[in-house]
């Protein structure tokens, strides 16, 4: 999923602070599953914008709405009979569902009110962590599962550096070496034989290496 | 007299862009100096913003400088890190070199090494800030320098489709100015009158423009140039010139000098471009009377 964090309410009161109205949208998908801008998230900011004004002398109307998918344009239109007498909208979805949102209303101003994070995974309750940065070329069926270029703080792409440490990263402690990781689970797999194998320089082309990504399937495309 | 103090001086400046070689074979390069040494004030070396894997800039003005010709270098952000930038600038001073053009760099796709990661960490107004920083004694994390370097700094203008784009480009070229840029490289010069409309708005700038003039090798890279290329205003006129000359050649080196004279009564200076003709400059500089 993609994971997100709420900013800081300071941030948030600078941006609407110059408004009397505004939407305050989440979305029911990877931020209501990571706790960030779901519908009890919206709740939540919503009080705490209205109170922090307050205390400041000032008011703010917020109006709360948390759409399905705020990155599919069929959700977002939902928004429309909610948006009139709306000065300004706050969105608690990823920065693509903000930008959603930005595209289709494009006479309102739309904040951010997550800092989205990255791809990743639960690995308990309350905790999640990076797995997958997007390269366009997954190699993890090479690496055991495990992936070093979302993993390694180094991107390294043939084995540990020397910072690795009893399975951990020189960062800390708390950060595993991607690498150690690796060969680990190669061994288990009895697979070790991938790990000497020299890969050669990646191909970026795949990921942010030619620019915005677009993906176009012809059989579905309209 | 040197680039800086020319420039001070509002006298007029002739540079002239020479690459270096994809490979260590230098003896062509020191050749192309050697031709045009005295006749102008210093070569510009750009590095691989255009997107070519070649011998650093910084290896090349510091050739320049060993035979006695000033060197511009070019640094940009596609391939190197802040701390890389501050750490080849930093090289740059002590190798010799007092000035520097912050330049786009070509998008990586477009180049050679397509499959390469692009870093782009600084932009090319974070870039001059940085510079700046340096110049004033610290980097970029504000921490103090052992020895202070310091550069005459110039920036582009890319060339532009139309008066929209120029107006785009020329509000960036304000705010490259503001973090740093002391003079302004704008793009080749093919019509003059053209260009005498374009003019005021890069002399509202406040420093001194250099529009680069560029040598029309063939006529096929003068239709190339037109048609793909309308913001650079090559007429019919001007392809019709080429396209009836007995010597083709011959024809390009005449415009491009006839540019650069041309010049000299309207701007600070000019940056004569020849892409791998560097042996034609000084029949350039001929026919140009410099």
């Amino acid at each position: 999923m993609i994971t997100a964090e709420r900013k800081p309410l300071e941030e948030l009161i600078e941006y609407i602070r110059p408004y009397r109205r505004i939407l305050l949208v989440g979305c029911n998908e990877c931020v209501t599953v990571c706790a960030a801008g779901g519908r009890k998230e919206v709740g939540l900011l919503a009080s705490g914008l209205q109170m922090a004004l307050l205390k400041a002398g000032a008011s703010i109307e917020v109006r709360e709405h948390t759409l399905e998918r705020q990155c599919d344009p069929e959700y977002v239109e939902e928004l429309v009979p909610m948006l009139d007498g709306v000065d300004a909208v706050m969105s608690m979805a990823c920065g693509c569902g903000v930008q959603e949102v930005a595209r289709r209303f494009k006479n309102k101003p739309v904040y951010p009110a997550l800092n989205t994070k990255f791809m990743g995974a639960s690995e308990r309750q309350g905790v999640w962590a990076e797995r997958c940065m997007g390269c366009g070329n997954c190699l993890l069926g090479e690496t055991g599962g495990i992936c070093p270029i979302a993993r390694c703080a180094k991107q390294l792409m043939n084995g540990p550096c020397g910072g690795s440490t009893n399975g951990h990263c020189e960062i800390g402690d708390d950060v595993d070496c991607a690498w150690a990781l690796i060969w680990e689970r190669l061994k288990e797999l009895g697979q070790q034989d991938r790990y000497v194998e020299i890969a050669p320089a990646k191909d970026w082309r795949a990921g942010k290496g030619a620019g915005p990504r677009k993906i176009i399937r012809e059989d579905l495309a309209e | 007299m040197s680039f800086q103090k020319r420039l001070q001086a509002h006298e007029f400046v002739v540079l002239a862009e020479m690459h270096t070689p994809k490979g260590v074979n230098i003896s062509r390069l020191m050749t192309d100096a050697r031709r045009i040494k005295g006749r102008i004030d210093a070569v510009v070396i750009p590095d691989m913003d255009n997107g070519i894997m070649r011998m650093s800039a910084i290896a090349g003005g510091v050739l320049m400088q060993q035979q006695g010709v000033e060197a511009i270098i070019h640094t940009y952000c596609r391939d190197r890190n802040r701390m890389a930038l501050q750490g080849d600038i930093l090289a740059a001073h002590v190798l010799g070199i007092q000035n520097l053009i912050v330049a786009h760099s070509e998008e990586m796709s477009q180049g050679d090494h397509s499959d390469a990661k692009t870093v782009a960490d600084l932009d090319e107004i974070g870039l001059l800030g940085a510079i700046r920083q340096l110049q004033a004694g610290r980097d970029l994390a504000g921490f103090d320098l052992d020895g202070i370097p310091s550069f005459t700094v110039g920036c582009t203008i890319a060339p532009c489709a139309d008066a929209a784009e120029l107006e785009a480009e020329l509000a960036v070229a304000a705010r490259k100015i503001e973090a740093g840029a002391m003079f302004v490289i704008t793009p080749p010069v093919f019509d003059l009158s053209h260009f005498a409309t374009q003019l005021p708005q890069f002399k509202k700038l406040g420093v001194p423009v250099i529009p680069t003039v560029f040598l029309l090798k063939s006529l096929a890279i003068a239709q190339y140039i037109a048609n793909s290329e309308p913001g650079a205003h090559i007429s019919d006129e001007l392809t019709r010139r080429i396209r009836k000359s007995s010597d083709r050649e011959q024809e390009g080196i005449q415009i491009a000098g006839e540019t650069v004279a041309a010049l000299k009564t309207m701007t600070e200076g000019v940056m004569i471009q020849t892409l791998g003709w560097e042996h034609k400059l000084p029949a350039i500089l001929d026919i140009a009377g410099i």
